[in-house]
C-alpha cells in the first residue's frame, strides 16, 4: 500500500556526511518532497513528505534512526484554532498551496491538512494568530 | 410610498415591523422589484467587521488612596495616553507594548476587558500637593472601572481602495501581505453589506444615530476623520474611500466576538470591530440604495509598492470580482483575500435585525445631519506664516 508520511528530521553536525536523501531514492525507492531545509545551531532541519510503499517507508525511516537522524513523525504542521479565526480570508490568497479555502455560500474558512506543505505563511498572516504551529 | 420614523418605531414597539438584512432585501428586490419592496420593508440592516485602526477606549480608573494624578500609565505593559485628568486615560488601539512579537497592543487590552479579565495597570506621577501618590501597580477590569466607553474617530469607511503590490519583494501593510509581483490582492469591505453603502449619502445616518457596536449598543458621535465627499461615484455610490463616522458606545455590553485584538504582522496592531447600521426605508430611494449589489459597487486597486500618498489606481474592480477569489486585471489573474469578515458582517446584520424586530433597539432621527461636502487636506511642511491664519 502506498503511503504518505510528513516528518521532521534533525541531525548533527557529524551526521552531515551522510548522503541521505540519496540513500532514501536509491535503496528504499521512497519519493519525497523537501518542505523545508534549515541549518540551525548545533545541526540541520529537514522537513519531509515521504511517499512510498508503506513498508518501504518504514524501512527508511528506520535507516534514518539508525543514522543517528532524530525522525518525528507529524500529522499537522498547522491547526487553525476556530474560536480565534474571525473567518476574515486573509490567509486564503496567501497559502501557496491551496490548503485553505473560501467557502462561498457560507463564508467560512476551511483549512485542508491534507494539501498543506507546512510553508507557515498563513502563522504569519493571520491577525488573529488563529494558524498554530504544530511542529 | 413614505414612512416617518415615528411610524417605523410604532411598528417595533407593536412587533410588527418587517425587517430584513441588506442580502435579504436584495433577494426580495430582484423578485418584485424595488417598489414592492419598499412597501413591504420598514429597515433594512447592513453589518461590517474589519480592521479599524482610529480606534480606542477611554478609561476611568477611580481614585487610590492616596490619590495619585497618572502620568505614565501602562495597560498589560501597554502605554496609554494619560494626558487627561488625573485617573482618566485614553487607550489608543495601536499603542504597542514595547517588543511584543505577535505585536500586542491597546486593541488586545480593549478586548481583555471587554472579556472581563484581570488587566495590569502600572502608573508613575511626579507627586503634588493635592496628588500625593508617586507609584501604583495593581490590576483592574471591566467591573472596577467608572467609565468604559469605546471612543473610535474613524470607522466604518465608506469603500476603499483594494492593495496589491508590483514590486519584487514582499510588503507588509496594515492591508495584510502583499506577495511580489501581483501575487494576492486584498479588500477590505463588506460590499454589499457595509453601512455607509446602503444610504450613500448619509440621508439616514447623522450625529446620534443608534447603531450596533461592538456586540452592544452605540451610537454615531460625529463625522469621522477623513470624511469626505469630493470622490468618484458609480451607480450611485463611492468608487473610492469617502465618509466615515466617529462612534460612541459603552464597553460594557459589548462582546469579544465583536471587538478582537489584530497584530498585522510588520505593520503593527488594530482593532477588529464589527458594527451595524439600521437603514429606515423612509421612502423607495432609500430602498434603491439599499438594495445595491456587489456587482455595482466598484473600489479602486492600489500598487502599495510606490511609497507615496498619492498612488494612481491601476483599475477599477466590482466586490463581485473581490469576492469570487480572482480578481483579472492588466491581463493577470490574481487571487484575492479579504482583511474583514463577511462571515461576521452578515451576523452583524442579522443579530441587529432580530434586535429591531424583537423590539429592542429602536431606530433614532439623526440629532444633525453631517456633512454634505468635505474634501479632504494633506500634511504638506510648511512655513510658520504659510499656515498661521
Ligand atoms: S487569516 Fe486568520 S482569522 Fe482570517 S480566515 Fe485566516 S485563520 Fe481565520
Ligand atoms: S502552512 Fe502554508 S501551506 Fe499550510 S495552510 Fe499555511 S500557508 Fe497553506
Amino acid at each position: 500500500m502506498m503511503v504518505k508520511k510528513k516528518v521532521k528530521l534533525r541531525f548533527v553536525p557529524e551526521q552531515a556526511n551522510e548522503p541521505i536523501t540519496y540513500v532514501l531514492v536509491k535503496d528504499y525507492n521512497l519519493r519525497f518532497n523537501i518542505l523545508q531545509a534549515k541549518i540551525i545551531d548545533g545541526g540541520g532541519k529537514l522537513l519531509l513528505e515521504i511517499e512510498g510503499e508503506e513498508k518501504c517507508v518504514d524501512a527508511g525511516l528506520k535507516y534514518l534512526r539508525d543514522c543517528g537522524v532524530s525522525v518525528k513523525e507529524v500529522c499537522d504542521f498547522v491547526s487553525k484554532d476556530e474560536t480565534k479565526c474571525t473567518n476574515c480570508g486573509l490567509c486564503v490568497s496567501i497559502c501557496p498551496a491551496e490548503a485553505i479555502d473560501m467557502d462561498r455560500d457560507t463564508w467560512v474558512v476551511k483549512f485542508n491538512t491534507e494539501k498543506c506543505i507546512g510553508c507557515f505563511m498563513c502563522v504569519e498572516a493571520c491577525p488573529l494568530n488563529a494558524m498554530i504551529l504544530k511542529i | 410610498m413614505k414612512r416617518t420614523y415615528e411610524e417605523i418605531n410604532a411598528k417595533i414597539k407593536n412587533g410588527d415591523a418587517v425587517v430584513m438584512t441588506a442580502e435579504e432585501a436584495i433577494a426580495l428586490a430582484e423578485s418584485k422589484g424595488v417598489e414592492k419592496a419598499a412597501a413591504e420593508v420598514d429597515v433594512v440592516t447592513t453589518g461590517t467587521f474589519g480592521a479599524m485602526c482610529s480606534s480606542g477606549a477611554f478609561v476611568n480608573f477611580g481614585h487610590s488612596e492616596p490619590p495619585i494624578r497618572m502620568s505614565n500609565v501602562t495597560l498589560n505593559g501597554v502605554p496609554v495616553c494619560a494626558g487627561l485628568a488625573a485617573v482618566d486615560a485614553y487607550i489608543g488601539a495601536t499603542d504597542e507594548r514595547p517588543d511584543s512579537e505577535p505585536k500586542y497592543g491597546g486593541a488586545h487590552v480593549i478586548e481583555s476587558l471587554v472579556k472581563g479579565e484581570a488587566v495590569h495597570l502600572k502608573a508613575t506621577a511626579s507627586g503634588t500637593d493635592c496628588y500625593p501618590r508617586q507609584e501604583i501597580d495593581t490590576y483592574i477590569s471591566l467591573k472596577t472601572l467608572n467609565q468604559a466607553y469605546l471612543y473610535n474617530p474613524r470607522n466604518m469607511y465608506q469603500n476603499y481602495a483594494v492593495a496589491t503590490n508590483s514590486s519584487e519583494r514582499t510588503l507588509f501593510t496594515y492591508m495584510g501581505k502583499l506577495l511580489p509581483e501581483y501575487g494576492n490582492m486584498t479588500y477590505s469591505s463588506a460590499g454589499q453589506l457595509s453601512p455607509l453603502l446602503k444610504d450613500p449619502t448619509l440621508r439616514t445616518i447623522g450625529i446620534g444615530t443608534r447603531i450596533f457596536l461592538g456586540g452592544g449598543v452605540g451610537y454615531v458621535a460625529w463625522e469621522g476623520t477623513q470624511y469626505k465627499t469630493n470622490v468618484p461615484v458609480r451607480n450611485g455610490v463611492p468608487s473610492a474611500s469617502a465618509r466615515t463616522l466617529a462612534v460612541i458606545g459603552d464597553l460594557k455590553g459589548m462582546s469579544s466576538e465583536f471587538l478582537r485584538g489584530l497584530s498585522i504582522h510588520g505593520y503593527g496592531v488594530s482593532l477588529g470591530v464589527g458594527i451595524g447600521v439600521p437603514i429606515p426605508i423612509l421612502d423607495e430611494d432609500l430602498m434603491k440604495t439599499a438594495v445595491t449589489t456587489d456587482n455595482d459597487i466598484y473600489a479602486p486597486v492600489l500598487d502599495y509598492s510606490t511609497p507615496s500618498r498619492d498612488r494612481r489606481p491601476i483599475g477599477e474592480v466590482s466586490y463581485a470580482e473581490l469576492k469570487s477569489g480572482n480578481v483579472e486585471i492588466l491581463g493577470k489573474s490574481i487571487k484575492t483575500s479579504s482583511l474583514s469578515s463577511y462571515n461576521k458582517a452578515r451576523v452583524i446584520a442579522d443579530k441587529l435585525k432580530n434586535m429591531i424586530t424583537n423590539g429592542e433597539f429602536l431606530l433614532t432621527q439623526p440629532v444633525e445631519k453631517l456633512p454634505e461636502e468635505r474634501k479632504q487636506k494633506p500634511l504638506n511642511i510648511c512655513s510658520k506664516d504659510e499656515v498661521a491664519q
